[in-house]
């Protein structure tokens, strides 16, 4: 089959590899109809994830048909249509009866590398490194699907592929971070980052009641987005002072909540700072650059919470440690734990409260992978979203 | 404080010939770099003293100088906990077969002692020699969260501490191999099954 393989920092390469066959009895196969290209695989491209080998084949979002289950699967049937989440979790332990199935104990063959660096290992992860499983991806025509009785959501017939996508994993993180967030009545919510999480963070925090939102971005098609299509009010960074103009768009208190959709790779403008990170990343002395969150702390109103959506590895240095505890600011985070929330997405989106599939913007065969990787990382075409079909 | 030793007697006879080496040269010619010889020199016979690297400690090296088993004439420990979400029983039957305790490879497993649902204790014989010793002792979680496995090992230094350092630190010590069965186990319990990806598809490696 063919598949998106990485090889080094900036190098992926469609290949051809042997189809992947069942390991488990409760493992699934399935033929992948549609998948994409997160965010958060730019941090792999980019090479700011350890624990990558040459040859790891990409891709934590995807959906597709079922062409064989394990002896242990009862629940699902060859040619039923899935989406899967990006988390694997087994469904039964600690973490998972608790419903944090990114937590999940038992699905990380590498726990012993994640506990180096974490202290603590999450649960594995398609495609996203050999510190987190080294599972091969979704960006192929086909994957392999541990846990396949306990991830796998059944797509109803009179939903689109791309409709239901995104359940694997961004509309789940979007609405995880508004959820985060515990809006009441009259909040205004932040938002740094109007990449499609960000902007699935700000439709969910207006479905969860926010009466604002503002969209921090650079990008003027990434902001148009945000202020037409959901009608948040906007923030170019790299023409304002984000801090100044928070507090006048809000009344000289701040946002009841922040929420940093950018995470390790942030970006800034005539910021001293900055400079500082890039040197220090680039040396190696600080793995992420954490510009995003060290404004979103600074920005957020007293007595609010800071929800991190953001995907961080290491370290970072400078962080606001006097803000965060003598304003009593909350700190909520974590990998998604997509399988709480793909029933009730789901039913959103067949009720038609809402439809992810606005973020997409570039639809291209797997063979361009390489081609649309390097799209999406320098942002041409205004690229927000790739869709890929294998 | 007095620390907990972490240097085995083969690694403190070492560091007194090094130690004394280092403040020999820097008397033979003093200068000021030899005087940091000196107390490097000095630095190492002070550990040998106190049996205590300090720099090993964050790696968790751990030795007893008098270990349970009088053949064994000092030992590196290993313990690892972890809490397996089933009953104790279940827990327990599943350790009770041999082949499933964290023994060291290549030795022989004797059951030395073994109280249902309590505690499993084992030899490690390569022929006639004891190489390590363990136990498994089993007691409820808190709050009905099934139960906490504690695993204590025991096993006669080759490398000395500064081999079990550099076995941790490339990840194929015997602290590693303990910890990898015990989260072996919790995953066979709880899910029917380890976590695994190999035979996957991957690119040209």
């Amino acid at each position: 089959m063919r598949a998106l393989c990485w090889h080094d920092r900036h190098d992926v390469r469609v290949e051809t590899v042997p189809e992947p066959k069942l390991i488990n009895p409760r493992d699934a196969i399935v033929r992948v109809t549609l998948s994409a290209i997160c965010g958060s695989d730019l941090h792999l491209y980019g090479g700011f994830v350890p624990g990558m080998v040459k040859g790891d084949i990409l891709g934590h979002e995807f959906m597709g048909e079922v062409v064989e289950v394990g002896a242990a699967v009862k629940n699902l049937r060859a040619g039923e249509r899935v989406v899967v989440p990006f988390p694997i979790a087994c469904g039964n332990c600690f973490f998972c009866a608790k419903g944090l199935f990114s937590l999940c104990e038992n699905s990380n063959p590498n726990a012993w590398m994640a506990e180096k660096l974490w202290g603590y290992s999450p649960c594995g992860i398609y495609g996203y490194s050999h510190l987190l499983g080294g599972y091969a991806g979704g960006q192929a025509e086909y994957v392999r699907v541990p846990y396949a009785d306990v991830g796998p959501l059944k797509v109803p017939e009179e939903l689109r592929d791309e409709q239901a996508l995104f359940l694997s994993d961004i509309l789940p993180t979007g609405y995880m971070a508004a959820e985060n967030c515990a809006i009441e009545r009259g909040d205004t919510i932040a938002v740094w980052g109007c990449g499609p999480v960000g902007l699935l963070a700000i439709a969910s925090a207006l479905l969860l009641g926010a009466e604002r939102v503002i969209a921090i971005d650079r990008f003027a098609e990434r902001l148009r987005l945000a202020a037409l299509k959901l009608g948040a009010e906007t923030i170019d960074y790299s023409e304002a002072n984000v801090l100044e103009a928070l507090k006048e768009l809000t009344g000289g208190r701040g946002p009841d909540a922040c929420i940093d959709a950018v995470g390790m790779e942030a970006h800034a403008y005539h910021n001293i700072a900055h400079a500082y990170d890039r040197v220090k990343q680039a040396m190696m002395l600080e793995t992420d650059r954490p510009t995003a969150l060290r404004e979103a702390i600074m920005a957020c109103r007293s007595g609010g919470t800071v929800s991190v959506a953001g995907v961080y590895g290491g370290w970072i240095d400078k962080f606001p440690a006097g803000a965060l505890m003598n304003r009593s600011l909350t700190i909520r985070t974590g990998q998604t734990h997509v399988h709480r929330y793909l029933r009730p997405l789901l039913e959103r989106i067949t009720k038609g409260d809402i439809d992810p599939s606005f973020v997409i913007t570039h639809r291209m065969p797997l063979d361009q992978a390489p081609a649309a990787y390097r799209m999406f990382r320098d942002k041409q075409d205004e690229c927000i979203k790739v869709v890929l079909m294998p | 404080m007095p620390r907990s030793p972490n240097l085995t007697r083969a690694d403190r006879i070492g560091y007194v010939v090094g130690g004394i080496a280092l403040i020999v040269w820097a008397l033979r010619r003093p200068s000021w770099s030899r005087a940091l010889a000196a107390s490097v020199g000095s630095w190492f016979l002070y550990q040998a003293y106190t049996g205590s690297n300090p720099m090993l400690k964050p790696l968790g090296i751990r030795v007893n100088r008098e270990p349970a088993q009088p053949q064994l004439a000092e030992t590196i420990v290993v313990e690892e906990a972890i809490t397996i979400s089933r009953p104790r029983a279940e827990v327990y039957a599943y350790f009770a077969r041999p082949e499933h305790l964290p023994a060291l490879a290549d030795a022989e497993v004797d059951i030395a002692r073994n109280v249902a649902d309590q505690e499993l204790a084992w030899r490690g014989l390569r022929g006639e020699k004891l190489a390590h010793f363990g136990s498994l002792s089993f007691r409820d979680a808190p709050g009905g969260r099934g139960t906490i496995v504690a695993a204590h090992l025991e096993y006669a230094p080759s490398g000395g501490s500064l081999g079990a350092a550099l076995a941790r630190v490339m990840g194929r010590s015997p602290q590693r191999l303990v910890a990898d069965a015990l989260r072996h186990a919790r995953a066979i319990l709880e899910t029917g099954e380890a976590p695994s990806t190999s035979g996957q598809p991957s690119g040209l490696r």
